[in-house]
């Protein structure tokens, strides 16, 4: 009897031994839910820190006179350092609160240090087991990460999230960004790209839209702006712009969903789709010693907007407007394409993963060179979009039924 | 016996059969004067009031006819309107009047021919006749006559027959147990009218001599089962037995396991329902409620309505219970473990607002559900005790001061008090009462090991408690029955299949298992049942 109670004494000391001795109160943690990585001076980095202030965020019993007016809900703490780590020490001089950073969802990277180069950083950001892979990376655009995290976003209380939110509205997959860098960063001939993210009110950057309807003097905002390219070092090669970027990720594949926009040059005027089903197949051949690769764009959609006169109830007039939109499409992969092969030389379409997929003979001859045969290849590019609706009308309605064509 | 582990943790000891038999204690008085009635009507009656000296509710009644004859009995336990009638009457009047002068008038003529009563009973001892007594019924003493007529004239105050207070149901009968054994026994005879309906009596209680039935279904049950109440019961050794709760405690497999091996209930149905699955019903006099014997870890999630009501929805129900059930053990070490251990599980938005309600609040985590948690019970509690005059304001209280002041004050986070009321909810939902308190009590080391260890204390006391529910047994019935070991018969277990489906009895059962015809499938065909 006592030998039995020995042992069972014996086995609940165990539990104590083992086990997770770091509970922590969630109101003695500063929750950070956005991360910049800045080049500092002496080949240092600069660690940037966007932590909520809990009390300062509505919903909870603490709302009322405290809410809103007194301030953002959030604050940024930086610290530089050899590595992120010892940075990251720097930075927790200035915290009463332990940096909590496992609910990290986007991580913002300066210019100068994207093209510096994040090879040398990256690595604590896959150890850390605290850490999840499910984040966005972004590239700030012509500015460094710090004045990125301080910006204010009108729509969302942590502008980390609203970052994190617009990129899920261009129709990319949610939180993706960092597991795809990391896919493209390790593959044999890939290069990665990352959306890159633009200050909204940065003149020298800034659509003729924001122009208009911004005050100058706050900087508030920030859009996705087309996505930077980088090379096999992960070192900053230059960005594409929305358009080119959204032609990169339909040809990879990545898209969820895009709204395509063509003229129809005979009917004088434009037409716009919302294409889903988005989907892509790529096929290399060696043909004459010289690679080629087939690029098929595949989707389905619905017409959202004709304006042009066609009564799109007739099928011949559907077939118009969708040839139009095919073109278009073929058009805007094929110069984008181009315009990597050139400028970059850097495989961000992942074309020789798909070549080992598929011609394992053929990537062992093309390996050694990649760079050079990705410039030389010759691409061609077919789309396929299917019109799947018309929308709820044949013809505009605004429009006479003698103005619109048959 | 298997151990688990080599080492032998958690194993259960199971009762042995031959148990030593208790010595008889001083209290049994029946012992000391077993003597035999003699044929003295005056010494009988001397030796009686002997026993009943200084018990005022014992009447002695002697009548002058010849021979003379004593009545004795308790007041208060007696019909006295019917003993005037049936047994005084005739005595006094017609033993004298009928022309039945020449013969005399002996206990053979009083109990044949005089005395007007269903069921008379002859007593050889002095035993027999102080039982007879305390049982209720009316005793005999005739001079001249070493034998006692024992009648029953029972006739005592009562509750009647009234709805059950703790097992409510929308559609079923309303009846419960009552007091009464042998009302209660009349309640379940009503409903299995059928001589395999088997009630065997016993007495249990050396001072206390309360009546014990083992009710069960001949055929259906199984004999092991069976045998092992009869042992069990015979075994007691008690002063006393107020309530079933006395006989569970001593019947039990495992007494320090939180949750019970015996189910009770005070609706006959429930009863009638469990004897036809062969269990076994052990009805104590004096109480509503009925001891089923074997009872496994999924009767303690059934609720009598399941049932009566359509199949489809009873499954609906059996799945928000047993979620619902999951939410009573777990929430509170749940929300404990996720906020002090793991925020990465929590999502961002949640996070920020547990975040935000946290702020200023004193206490940490585990202190605060603790405290919560201990206020519920302390509400729940007094809610049950209190007058129900004063019921009302003690909830007023626990909702103003728990629910609102204190979230307001800052001393308590409002995710807290959500926790601890969605709990409370969720382990009112728990159909059986003794059940509930089980998980009700497992709570709380579940929130001391989530305080401590995190997830990881979670799991590992959810481990403990599935090792333990895995090696209980209710009368030789493995708990987990019929799920662990897996059995064929899951139509009663997470979904309640319709009634013509269910063929089978459970696995416990006797060896006539086969419970219905199959094929009975009812459908809009003509004849109205399908032929497959």
């Amino acid at each position: 009897m006592i030998k039995k109670w020995y042992s069972r004494g014996f086995i609940l000391f165990f539990l104590f031994l083992s086990g997770c001795w770091d509970s922590s109160e969630i109101n003695e943690m500063a929750i950070e839910l956005a991360w910049g990585i800045d080049k500092a001076s002496d080949k240092k980095v600069m660690i940037s820190a966007q932590a909520i202030i809990p009390s300062k965020l509505g919903g909870g019993q603490n709302n009322g006179a405290s809410g809103g007016s007194n301030g953002k809900p959030f604050f940024v703490a930086t610290g530089n350092g050899m590595n992120t780590l010892d940075a990251v020490q720097r930075m927790q001089t200035k915290l009463s609160r332990q940096v909590f950073r496992g609910h990290r969802r986007v991580i913002v990277i300066g210019e100068a240090m994207a093209r510096q180069g994040i090879k040398e950083v990256f690595d604590t950001y896959t150890r850390d087991p605290n850490l999840k892979l499910r984040t966005d990376i972004f590239v700030v655009k012509g500015d460094t990460a710090k004045n990125f995290l301080q910006v204010s976003y009108p729509l969302e209380n942590i502008p980390g999230l609203g970052a994190s939110g617009e990129f899920t509205q261009m129709g990319s997959p949610a939180e993706m960004g960092m597991l795809n860098f990391l896919l493209s960063a390790t593959s044999a001939g890939a290069s990665p790209t990352l959306p890159a993210i633009a200050i909204a009110t940065n003149s020298s950057l800034q659509n003729e839209e924001d122009q208009d309807d911004r005050p100058k003097s706050g900087r508030e905002g920030f859009r996705i702006d087309g996505s930077a390219v980088f090379n096999k070092d992960l070192k900053l090669e230059g960005y594409l712009n929305l358009k080119e970027d959204q032609a990169v990720r339909w040809v990879m594949g990545n898209l969820k969903e895009l709204t395509v926009t063509a003229t129809v040059p005979d009917e004088k005027g434009n037409v716009s789709m919302n294409v889903y089903k988005v989907s892509s197949k790529i096929q290399p051949v060696l043909q004459s010693d010289k690679l080629r690769i087939y690029i098929t764009l595949a989707g389905q959609g619905a017409i959202r907007e004709n304006n042009t006169r066609l009564d799109l109830t007739r099928t011949e007039n559907v077939k118009l407007l969708q040839s139009a939109l095919n073109k278009d499409a073929e058009e805007r992969v094929r110069q984008t394409i181009a315009k990597v092969q050139q400028n970059y030389g850097a495989d961000i379409f992942g074309f020789s993963d798909v070549i080992r997929r598929k011609n394992l003979p053929l990537w062992k001859s093309v390996k050694n060179n990649w760079e050079e045969e990705f410039r030389e290849a010759e691409i061609s590019v077919t789309a396929k979009i299917k019109v799947r609706r018309i929308g709820v009308t044949g013809p505009s309605l605004h429009l006479n039924p003698h103005e619109t064509e048959k | 016996m298997k151990t688990i582990g080599g080492i032998g943790l958690f194993r259960i000891k199971h009762r042995k059969n031959s148990s030593k038999q208790l010595e008889s204690s001083d209290l049994h008085l029946s012992d000391e004067h077993n003597s035999e009635l003699s044929m003295e009507l005056a010494l009988n009656e001397k030796l009686l009031s002997e026993k009943f000296q200084a018990s005022s509710d014992i009447i002695f009644r002697p009548i002058s006819s010849s021979p003379k004859v004593l009545l004795i009995y308790v007041d208060g336990l007696i019909d006295t309107k019917t003993l005037d009638q049936v047994v005084i009457m005739p005595i006094l009047y017609d033993g004298a009047s009928n022309g039945r002068d020449q013969v005399p008038v002996s206990r053979h003529v009083i109990e044949e021919q005089l005395i007007a009563v269903a069921q008379v009973q002859t007593g050889l001892t002095i035993n027999d006749a102080v039982n007879g007594i305390l049982k209720g019924n009316v005793l005999l003493l005739v001079d001249g006559e070493n034998k006692a007529i024992i009648a029953e004239l029972k006739g005592f105050e009562a509750r009647t027959v009234e709805e059950p207070a703790a097992e409510v149901s929308i559609r079923g009968p309303r009846d419960g147990f009552t007091e009464t054994l042998r009302v209660n026994t009349s309640l379940i005879r009503r409903r299995i009218r059928s001589p395999k309906l088997k009630m065997e009596s016993t007495t249990v209680g050396q001072v206390s001599q309360t009546d014990i039935v083992i009710a069960y279904i001949e055929g259906i049950v199984s004999n092991t089962v069976l045998e092992e109440v009869r042992n069990r019961i015979g075994q007691i050794r008690i002063d006393g037995v107020l309530e079933s709760g006395y006989v569970e405690e001593f019947i039990e497999d495992v007494p320090w396991s939180p949750f019970p091996q015996i189910q009770n209930t005070e609706r006959p149905d429930i009863v009638s329902a469990s004897l036809l699955e062969g269990k076994v019903a052990i009805l104590v006099d004096n109480t509503p409620f009925v001891l089923i014997v074997p009872m496994t870890f999924w009767t303690g999630l059934q609720a009598v309505e399941d049932y009566y009501e359509r199949s489809i929805y009873t499954t609906f129900v059996r799945f928000v219970r047993f979620s619902l059930f999951n939410i009573a053990l777990l929430l509170p070490s749940m929300y404990v473990a996720l906020s002090t251990f793991h925020q990465q599980l929590i999502p961002t938005n949640l996070l920020i607002s547990i975040a935000n309600s946290r702020e200023g609040v004193p206490f940490p985590t585990f202190v605060e559900t603790l405290l919560m948690e201990f206020m519920f019970e302390g509400l729940r509690e007094a809610g049950i005790r209190m007058p129900k005059a004063v019921g009302s304001a003690v909830s007023i209280v626990g909702a103003l001061v728990i629910g609102q002041a204190a979230v307001q004050a800052g001393i308590v986070s409002a995710p807290v008090v959500i926790v601890v009321a969605t709990t409370g909810i969720a382990s009112f939902a728990i159909p059986r009462y003794n059940f509930g308190t089980a998980y009700r009590l497992l709570r709380f080391p579940m929130l001391f090991l989530a305080g401590i260890l995190g997830l990881y204390g979670i799991i590992s006391g959810l481990f403990l408690m599935i090792i333990h529910l895995l090696r209980l047994q209710s009368f030789g019935v493995p708990y987990m029955n019929p799920v662990v070991p897996l059995g064929q018969n899951l139509k009663d277990v997470f979904i309640r299949a319709p009634r013509w489906s269910m063929n089978m009895r459970p696995e416990f059962s006797g060896p006539n298992k086969k419970r219905i015809p199959e094929g009975q499938q009812p459908s809009s065909k003509r004849g109205g049942q399908s032929n497959d």
